[in-house]
């Protein structure tokens, strides 16, 4: 279409307000009307942009995995004795073994102690055929990341709670929620997605590097240098 | 409303600004950004090390014979890195690069990782993956053949070592089926052996006590460059209890030249005239040991044998080497000899040491045998800071093999390669012969089947050529190299054997004076492919050969083997790692020899047999005539070893290559140290390209000027010029082996040769 | 947190190298290659863009024969401290991204790969030569990644890498320390893997403020000098020799200047 095809189009099927308007002046709709119709327009785009980006975002951008089993975190708890470090303890060198593997679980697990089903299918499709459960692990952090449980633990004698919330009174395992572009779980941004406010009473700390320093400099006056939690 | 076209652009766009003012305070760009920042550092491309429970699991190296104690750092199980043992006595914790590159041997693209079955033409590179069930049909066929038609001679085994119940097992298997062929390549270890035969009547392991001599004169032992024990070496040199003086003979600054306290450069070649020398002096001065030389020894002086007969003595012969004349040989001045020979003399724990560089090549008896009468001149022969004799690994037994008919008639043929003929009675080994036997038998080889383990003749043995044409002649080749080394790819099948750190050994090691130390290798890790210990696979072979090779091996594996032979020591050796033996003896009967005089034989009359025809059986100096005539090869070619590479059958892992500098290697091509006056002459800049030519062969070198080499010598270093392992190894630089050959001593039949003439022009 | 940051009490870790015992057998590099997961490329003669974290280099009297000595020079990270101590190395002064940095807790500079993003301007400013950049994705053929340790992150290309002291041992170290509620590491609990490695026990390894330590007293040895120490980059890593040719050739004298005679106006940490 050339332009003065355009210009024509304008002037006979512009609003009769706008007749005055030199053909030429291609001004933006000038009128009241107009100009709430922009700004609605305008608001639309920020309505809709603060919708998608504060709710249909977070939910697209973690999928939701379920555990391979349903741990009961409470009643181990109850039957062990050491608390948590029953089964996520330190090894001799001071580094601290996590995840239990199966070794640790065959102990009490090589058979099915009740009729729970998870139990059975743990024993069935992990412990008998000696294959590791594939656990997702909600605090995994980079491989360039240095984490010392003995430092925060036995060093400055943080409680597992303080920054892994109550997961050891919880009955069912929390739906996995994964970042699609990271791999890692949503709790290491923290469950709010803007990272505003604290986490509710109970939940995991956030773990990025930035409440790593924010506590480090709480707690010793200085944040700490980059060797201090990299490899 | 309408919406027109301006409108709607208008509208548009304040959908969109307003979009973006919107995103701008919801968490989706900030999230976003950080989170694409992570996503580029999960590069999958970009290894996890997977994490776990550290352990470590003791062990002994068995790359080289060293027998060095390993320490291997496992996670999860998996092990990632080696380290030297801190209380094993071979080495307390010193480990060479080699020992610690040693996962790069048990991972990487050189390994087969299944045996193999030869598609295309030999060295082609085109193998079939088959099960092992008919990988050793196939061999074991082949073998049965031999022996129906009579002739199981014509099999041959070329292995790295005879230490060990491996080596026996081995020899057990050649036994029992009929050959007498089994050889290894031999060593400078070889020719000090029988200097100490011949001299000592004594069969065994020398080992010079480098740990407690305090003054060493090393004929170009490479002590530094990875001699003899090179974990053990190291140990010795950074931890001295009793401060050493080295003194360093040779004709290029090496790097143990460089760390010795006196680096003498010496006319390559002629080191036997350097040592008669000093005797010489030693004797005039009368500053030898008197008390050993006239209690313990014989021929020194004049004799008479039981035919009336008079025989030069030790020192008559030395007369003849003057320091004038032997300063005329070797190039080092009169004043030189007579103070080293003197400060020799004069210290409380000398000792003189020989074998060049690693000590590959045998060189000639008359060499050993000068050195060794320079240990016992001053009476350091069977004591501490001195050179003793180890017997044979007598800690392993089993029981005695019955041969059948063939076998019997078999094991009567004399060897292939001439060992313990006639010719060369005291001589065990002759590798070096082999190809030159092979190439000149008139009709078909006299070797139809060669299995090859724990070797890489293809690349050791000096003259590769022909060491390819005998080769070509050899109906079957078998190897069991865990490695796609240069004879596992000329070969026809491949039955791979574990890599070190998977496999079950015993590792027998004589160090310091009269002690063994017997290690046991142990897995640290279950093999990784389909692969098998080469002692199963002989015992299955034996198995399948049935009759009396079958009874011969009445255990299930090596393990059953090795549990047998080893009896009361099994548990011991299993729980500790590692056992200790002495072999000390009491004082008296440490100096009663076993030779014919009961005494130390200056003049050893055990030699008369193999030199007949000459007058004295006294050391002599004669040059070794190298080959290449003097006008056409005006330089002179010598190898040299370095600690950085690996020169034997075993080769450099990456991680070693790595190492090297660019002085020596420089992409693909290696380069030639020259002196800069040499290099002058022939109009030579350091980096320019130049061809290489010796009798042997040809090479494209670069030049690197080095002051620390004498005029008109030049060197390349051994272990480069690999054709087969991977692209980390394979092309690079040139194998000395190819250029140089092998000179035969006439008296042990033993390589003597140290270098070749050379002639090197510009491209 | 209770953990103390104080640094009065805070280490200083360096190295004392003795040429005089160094043979140049190369495990220092080799066990370091394997300690901190270094990749290796099928041709490695570049040294330019060969990755290394200590190299030992040859250097010579340039004496003709038979006079001519040589000497090898092993060259890890110098860890500089700089003028002051504030950890002013050269590196850490010019990187834009903050990924080098100097712990004042131990004095050692670190290297953050993932912070990196491959200026390169560090490598300009290290007088040693101690920084490598990775120009290409490393590769461990043939299931070589099987070795890898978990304790080093593995680099990806476009990233600037070097020595660390082996910094995750000093980790490792400590979460040992922790378990057994030590405030201290004793000496051989932390050393470095080419230390380790060294099989002539050349290099020695610990805290120069220590006074237990092997290495506060051995840098007194009137033997000992540092690289180009008129830069004032104040290395932690010492050497010792006996030639004066050797100790020459460790910064650019004049012909009548002396080493170890020249006033050195850097002040000593207390």
């Amino acid at each position: 279409m050339s332009s003065t095809d355009q210009n024509q189009t304008v002037s006979t099927e512009a609003a009769p307000d706008s007749v005055n308007h030199e053909p030429e002046t291609h001004a933006a709709p000038s009128s009241k009307s107009s100009g709430w119709v922009v700004f609605m327009f305008f608001m639309i785009g920020v309505v809709g942009s603060l919708l998608s980006g504060w709710i249909l975002f977070p939910e697209l951008l973690y999928s939701k995995k379920t555990q391979p089993i349903d741990f009961n975190h409470a009643v181990h708890l109850d039957n062990v004795s050491d608390g948590c470090e029953s089964c996520h303890y330190f090894r001799d060198d001071g580094s601290f073994a996590g995840m239990p593997d199966l070794n640790s679980c065959i102990d009490c697990h090589e058979e099915a102690q009740t009729d729970d089903p998870e139990e059975i299918k743990f024993v069935d499709e992990y412990v008998t055929p000696g294959i590791e459960v594939p656990w997702l692990n909600h605090s995994k952090q980079p491989d360039c990341v240095f984490f010392s449980h003995s430092a925060h633990v036995i060093g400055a004698d943080m409680s597992c709670e303080s920054c892994h919330g109550d997961i050891g009174t919880s009955e069912h395992t929390r739906v996995y929620e994964e970042n699609r572009l990271t791999g890692y779980s949503r709790d290491i941004w923290g469950h709010s997605i803007s990272r505003l406010g604290k986490p509710k009473a109970g939940d995991p700390l956030p773990m990025k590097m930035n409440d790593c320093a924010k506590c480090h400099k709480e707690e010793t006056g200085h944040k700490g240098a980059c060797f201090q939690c990299h490899k | 409303m309408k919406i027109d076209r301006r409108s709607f652009l208008t509208y548009g766009t304040a959908l969109v600004l307003g979009g973006a003012a919107g995103s701008m305070l919801s968490p989706a760009p900030w999230k976003l950004t950080d989170d694409v920042a992570i996503w580029t550092q999960n590069w999958p491309w970009t290894p996890v090390p997977e994490d776990g429970e550290v352990t470590y699991k003791p062990s002994v190296c068995t790359l080289c014979p060293g027998g060095c104690g390993i320490n291997v750092r496992l996670v999860n199980g998996r092990p990632v890195k080696i380290k030297g043992l801190k209380d094993h006595p071979v080495n307390k914790g010193s480990l060479c690069p080699m020992g610690i590159s040693g996962l790069q041997y048990l991972y990487g693209p050189s390994r087969v990782t299944s045996p193999l079955k030869r598609e295309g033409k030999r060295g082609e590179g085109k193998w079939k993956k088959v099960s092992w069930e008919e990988a050793l049909a196939a061999v074991t066929g082949k073998l049965a053949e031999l022996r129906a038609n009579g002739r199981p001679q014509s099999l041959a085994c070329i292995t790295g070592s005879d230490q060990g119940t491996i080596p026996n097992l081995i020899g057990r298997f050649l036994t029992a089926y009929g050959s007498p062929n089994y050889i290894r390549a031999a060593t400078a270890q070889d020719a000090i052996e029988q200097a100490i035969y011949l001299t000592q009547g004594k069969q065994g392991t020398p080992v010079p006590d480098i740990e407690n001599a305090n003054f060493i004169i090393s004929f170009g032992s490479g002590i530094l460059d990875g001699w003899g024990l090179p974990g053990r070496m190291f140990n010795l040199y950074g931890n001295q209890k009793t401060p050493k003086k080295i003194i360093q003979v040779e004709p290029r600054l090496s790097d143990t030249a460089a760390k010795a306290n006196q680096w003498i450069g010496i006319n390559p070649g002629t080191e036997t005239a350097l040592a008669l020398g000093l005797a010489h002096v030693i004797i005039k001065e009368s500053l030898y040991n008197k008390d050993f030389v006239e209690n313990c020894a014989f021929g020194f002086d004049e004799w008479t044998d039981e035919n009336g007969k008079t025989h030069d003595g030790f020192a008559t012969m030395a007369k003849g080497y003057t320091p004038k004349k032997v300063s005329q040989i070797t190039g080092i001045t009169p004043a030189k000899i007579k103070s080293l020979a003197r400060a020799f003399a004069r210290a409380s724990k000398p000792i003189a040491i020989n074998g060049r560089g690693h000590g590959a090549i045998p060189g000639s008896i008359d060499e050993s045998l000068a050195i060794q009468s320079l240990n016992a001149l001053v009476g350091n022969i069977n004591k501490t800071g001195g050179i003793s004799a180890i017997p044979d690994s007598n800690y392993a037994k089993w029981p005695e093999v019955n041969i059948d008919e063939i076998a019997s008639k078999g094991m009567q043929q004399p060897r292939i390669d001439g060992a313990g003929s006639e010719q060369f009675p005291n001589t065990r080994f002759l590798l070096n012969r082999l190809p030159e036997i092979i190439n000149s038998a008139q009709g078909e080889s006299p070797i139809q089947a060669l299995l090859v383990t724990d070797a890489n003749p293809m690349y050791t043995i000096p003259d590769t050529t022909a060491t390819k044409k005998a080769f070509d002649r050899i109906p079957l080749i078998v190897s069991f190299s865990p490695y796609m080394d240069e004879t596992a790819s000329y070969a026809d099948y491949i039955l791979p054997n574990h890599s070190y750190l998977e496999r079950l050994q015993d590792v027998p090691v004589a160090v310091g004076i009269s002690r063994q130390v017997i290690s046991l290798a142990q897995p640290v890790i279950q093999p990784a492919y389909d692969t098998k210990h080469v002692g199963d696979t002989f015992i299955h072979m034996a198995k399948s050969l049935g009759g009396f090779i079958s009874k011969a091996f009445p255990w299930d594996n090596y393990e059953g083997f090795l549990k047998e032979a080893l009896s009361d020591q099994w548990r011991k050796l299993k729980k500790k790692g590692m056992i200790e033996i002495d072999h000390t003896l009491p004082e008296p009967m440490a100096y009663t020899f076993n030779t014919v005089s009961t005494k130390f034989e200056f003049y050893p009359t055990a030699r008369n047999s193999a030199k007949q025809k000459e007058d004295s059986a006294l050391p002599a100096y004669t040059p070794v005539p190298i080959e290449g005539d003097t006008q056409r090869f005006q330089l002179v070619l010598i190898p040299y070893d370095s600690i950085r590479l690996v020169g034997g059958y075993m080769a450099n892992a990456p991680f070693m290559t790595k190492t090297v500098d660019d002085t020596v290697l420089k992409k693909q091509i290696g380069l030639l140290e020259i002196n800069p006056t040499t290099a002058r002459g022939l109009g030579l800049k350091e980096g320019n390209l130049a061809l290489l030519k010796t009798p042997k062969g040809e090479a494209t070198v670069k030049v690197h000027l080095y002051e620390g080499i004498m005029p008109g010598i030049i060197a390349l270093p051994r272990g480069l010029g690999h054709t087969a392992y991977s692209k980390y190894l394979a092309d690079k630089g040139c194998n000395t082996n190819t250029l140089i050959g092998s000179i035969e001593d006439p008296a042990s039949g033993l390589d003597m040769a140290w270098g070749i003439r050379a002639k090197l022009t510009r491209i | 947190m209770k953990e103390k940051n104080n640094h009065k009490h805070a280490k200083r870790y360096g190295m004392v190298i003795d040429l005089d015992k160094c043979t140049g057998c190369g495990s220092c590099m080799v066990g370091c290659y394997s300690e901190n997961n270094i990749p290796f490329k099928t041709d490695e003669t570049n040294k330019l863009d060969s990755i290394n974290w200590i190299r030992v280099f040859k250097i010579t009297n340039n004496k003709p024969y038979p006079d001519t000595e040589i000497c090898y020079l092993p060259m890890p990270c110098m860890q500089c401290d700089g003028v002051g101590k504030h950890g002013h190395s050269p590196c850490v002064s010019v990187c834009p991204a903050v990924a080098t940095d100097y712990d004042l807790d131990t004095g050692i500079v670190s290297q953050i790969y993932t912070r990196c993003f491959g200026c390169r301007y560090c490598m300009a400013a290290c007088p040693y030569h101690a920084r490598k950049f990775n120009w290409w994705d490393p590769v461990w053929p043939a299931d070589m990644e099987k070795y890898l340790s978990p304790n080093v992150s593995p680099r990806m290309r476009g990233v600037v890498e070097k020595c660390s002291f082996c910094f995750h041992r000093y980790q490792l170290a400590r979460n040992k320390a922790y378990l057994e509620k030590r405030e201290e590491l004793a000496e051989d609990e932390y050393q470095t893997a080419c230390a380790e490695a060294c099989p002539t026990g050349a290099i020695t390894f610990g805290d120069l403020n220590n006074k237990s330590h092997a290495v506060h007293q051995l840098i007194k040895s009137p033997k000992a000098f540092r690289l180009l120490e008129r830069l004032k980059t104040n290395p932690k890593v010492y050497y010792l020799t006996s030639k004066n040719w050797v100790r020459r050739a460790g910064d650019n004298y004049l012909a009548h200047e002396e080493p170890g005679k020249i006033k050195n106006n850097i002040k000593e940490h207390h």
